[in-house]
C-alpha cells in the first residue's frame, strides 16, 4: 500500500467513500428492491477495496502473490459487473419479448467474435502484462456487446428511462476508458512497471469515480416502476406482416434501382 | 505505437461516440410528432399527390416553351421542375422511412422477431437510403424519367395502403404502437433515425 503515491491513496479513499453513497442510496430509495445484482456489485466493491486494503498492507512471502490475489478479486467483481448490466437490460427489455430474444443471439455473436479477436490479440510477448490484457480483453468484450445491445434498443425504438440509460451509460463509459487506458499504458510505459501501476491506478480510478457519479445521480430518485405491458401481436401477424412489408420494401428498393439503371443508360 | 493498440484505442473511442449518439436525448419533439400523426393518417401521403407534380413536370409546356424560343424561361422553368422532383423525391423517402419505422414498432411488439427477417428489412432500408442517394444527386444533376418517379410513387403507396390495412386488423394494438413509439420524445426514450 505504501508503494503507491498518496495521490492514488486519496482517490482510492474518494472511490471507497463515492461506493458507500451509491449503496446508501440503494438501500435509501428502495432501489435495492429493483437492482439486488446492482447492489451486490457495488457492495462487492467495497469488500474488493477492504480486501485489498489488507492485501497490500499484509507483508508476503512471494512478491507476486499480492498482485495475483488482486487480480483474482478483480475477476468476481467483473463477473457482478457483467450480472448487473444483465440485469438492467433485461429490466428494459422485459416487456419485449422478441427484442430481448434477439438482443440474446446478438450478444452472443457480438461477444463470440470479439472474445476470438481478443484472444487472437493477446498471443502477445507481453508476459508482465498478462493481467492487463485480460483486463482489455473482457472490458473489450462486454463494452462492445453493451454498445450492441443499445444499438437494438435505439433501433426498435424501445423506450428506455433516463436512470436505466445512465447506469448502463456509467458501464460503458467505464469499460471503454479501461480499454483506453490499458492498451496507452501497455504502449508507452511496458519498460517500467511501477510508474505503470501508479498511473494505470490513478486513471482507471478517476474514471470509476466519474461512473459512480453518474450513477449516483441516476439513482438520487426511486427507479420507476416497470409496469409498461405493450400488447404484443400473435407471432403469426408478425410472421406474416413481416414477410409482406419486407417484400414491398424490396420491390421498391428494386423500382429505385431501376430508376438508377435507366438514368446510367440514357446518359 | 504498434497498429494492433491504435486500433483499440479507435475502436474504445468509437464505442464511446456510440454511445453518445445511441444515449443522447430526442430533439425535435414536434417533427416527431408529426411524424407520427403523419404516419398514423396512411391515407393522406405525398404518394397521393403524384396526379398533380405528374401534371407540373408535363413535358408538353417544355416543348411548347422550347418552340416559342424563350430559352430563359426554359431554363427557369427547368429549374424549378427539377426542385419539385427533388422536394417530391424527398417526401417520398420520408414516407418510406415512416413505413419502415411503423414495421419495427410491429417488430417490438412481437413475442417472437425472427433474425433474418429483421435483418432483410435492416438491409432493404439501407439499400433504399444508398439508391434514394444516388438518386438525387442524378436529380441535381438533370431530370430522372418521370415514369419511373410514377412507379416508386405506386410502390411506396401499395406499401403504405397494405400497412393500413394490417394496422387497422392490428386495431388498439397499431394505437399502441404509436403510442409507444411517441414516448420517444418525452424523455423517457432513445431517439430513433
Amino acid at each position: 500500500m505504501s508503494g503507491f503515491p498518496l495521490s492514488v491513496l486519496w482517490l482510492w479513499a474518494l472511490s471507497v467513500l463515492t461506493q458507500l453513497f451509491v449503496l446508501g442510496l440503494l438501500f435509501l430509495k428502495g432501489n435495492f428492491r429493483k437492482l439486488p445484482y446492482f447492489t451486490f456489485y457495488v457492495g462487492l466493491n467495497i469488500c474488493q477495496a477492504s480486501f485489498l486494503l489488507f492485501v497490500y498492507t499484509h507483508s508476503w512471502n512471494h512478491p507476486a502473490t499480492p498482485g495475483t490475489l488482486a487480480w483474482t478479486s478483480e475477476c468476481l467483481t467483473l463477473i457482478a459487473q457483467a450480472l448487473a448490466t444483465i440485469e438492467i437490460l433485461e429490466i428494459t427489455l422485459r416487456p419485449y419479448q422478441g427484442i430481448w430474444g434477439l438482443g440474446w443471439r446478438a450478444l452472443t455473436v457480438t461477444s463470440g467474435t470479439v472474445v476470438l479477436l481478443v484472444v487472437l490479440a493477446a498471443r502477445g510477448h507481453w508476459a508482465w502484462a498478462r493481467w492487463f490484457e485480460l483486463d482489455r480483453g473482457y472490458h473489450l468484450t462486454f463494452a462492445t456487446a453493451l454498445i450492441a445491445c443499445l444499438l437494438l434498443v435505439r433501433y426498435y425504438s424501445i423506450p428506455v428511462p433516463p436512470a436505466y440509460k445512465m447506469l448502463l451509460g456509467g458501464f460503458c463509459f467505464y469499460s471503454c476508458s479501461e480499454i483506453i487506458v490499458n492498451t496507452l499504458l501497455q504502449a508507452y510505459f511496458k519498460k517500467d512497471f511501477f510508474v505503470h501501476a501508479a498511473a494505470w491506478q490513478l486513471l482507471t480510478l478517476s474514471c470509476f469515480i466519474a461512473a459512480l457519479v453518474v450513477w449516483a445521480v441516476a439513482l438520487r430518485k426511486p427507479l420507476p416502476i416497470e409496469n409498461r405491458k405493450p400488447a404484443s401481436p400473435s407471432d403469426a401477424d408478425y410472421q406474416r406482416l413481416s414477410l409482406e412489408i419486407n417484400e414491398d420494401l424490396r420491390r421498391l428498393n428494386e423500382k429505385l434501382l431501376r430508376l438508377w439503371k435507366l438514368e446510367g443508360r440514357e446518359q | 505505437m504498434n497498429p494492433a493498440l491504435s486500433l483499440l484505442i479507435g475502436l474504445a473511442l468509437l464505442i464511446l461516440l456510440l454511445l453518445v449518439w445511441v444515449l443522447r436525448d430526442p430533439r425535435k419533439r414536434a417533427r416527431l410528432e408529426s411524424d407520427l400523426d403523419s404516419a398514423e393518417e396512411l391515407g393522406q401521403r405525398h404518394v397521393n399527390y403524384f396526379p398533380q407534380v405528374r401534371q407540373a413536370l408535363a413535358a408538353e409546356d417544355l416543348v411548347f416553351l422550347s418552340s416559342r424560343g424563350s430559352s430563359q424561361l426554359v431554363r427557369r422553368m427547368r429549374k424549378e421542375r427539377r426542385k419539385i422532383a427533388l422536394d417530391y423525391l424527398s417526401c417520398l423517402r420520408g414516407d418510406f422511412l415512416r413505413l419502415w419505422r411503423l414495421a419495427r414498432v410491429i417488430a417490438s411488439m412481437s413475442p417472437r422477431v425472427g433474425a433474418a427477417e429483421e435483418l432483410a428489412r435492416f438491409r432493404l432500408g439501407l439499400t433504399f437510403s444508398l439508391h434514394y442517394e444516388l438518386i438525387r444527386i442524378k436529380f441535381v444533376l438533370g431530370f430522372a424519367p418521370l415514369p419511373e418517379l410514377g412507379s416508386l410513387s405506386d410502390a411506396v403507396s401499395r406499401l403504405s395502403i397494405r400497412l393500413e390495412t394490417a394496422m387497422n386488423n392490428l386495431g388498439e394494438r397499431a394505437a399502441l404502437a404509436a403510442k409507444l413509439a411517441s414516448s420517444l420524445d418525452d424523455g423517457h426514450g432513445l431517439d430513433t433515425p
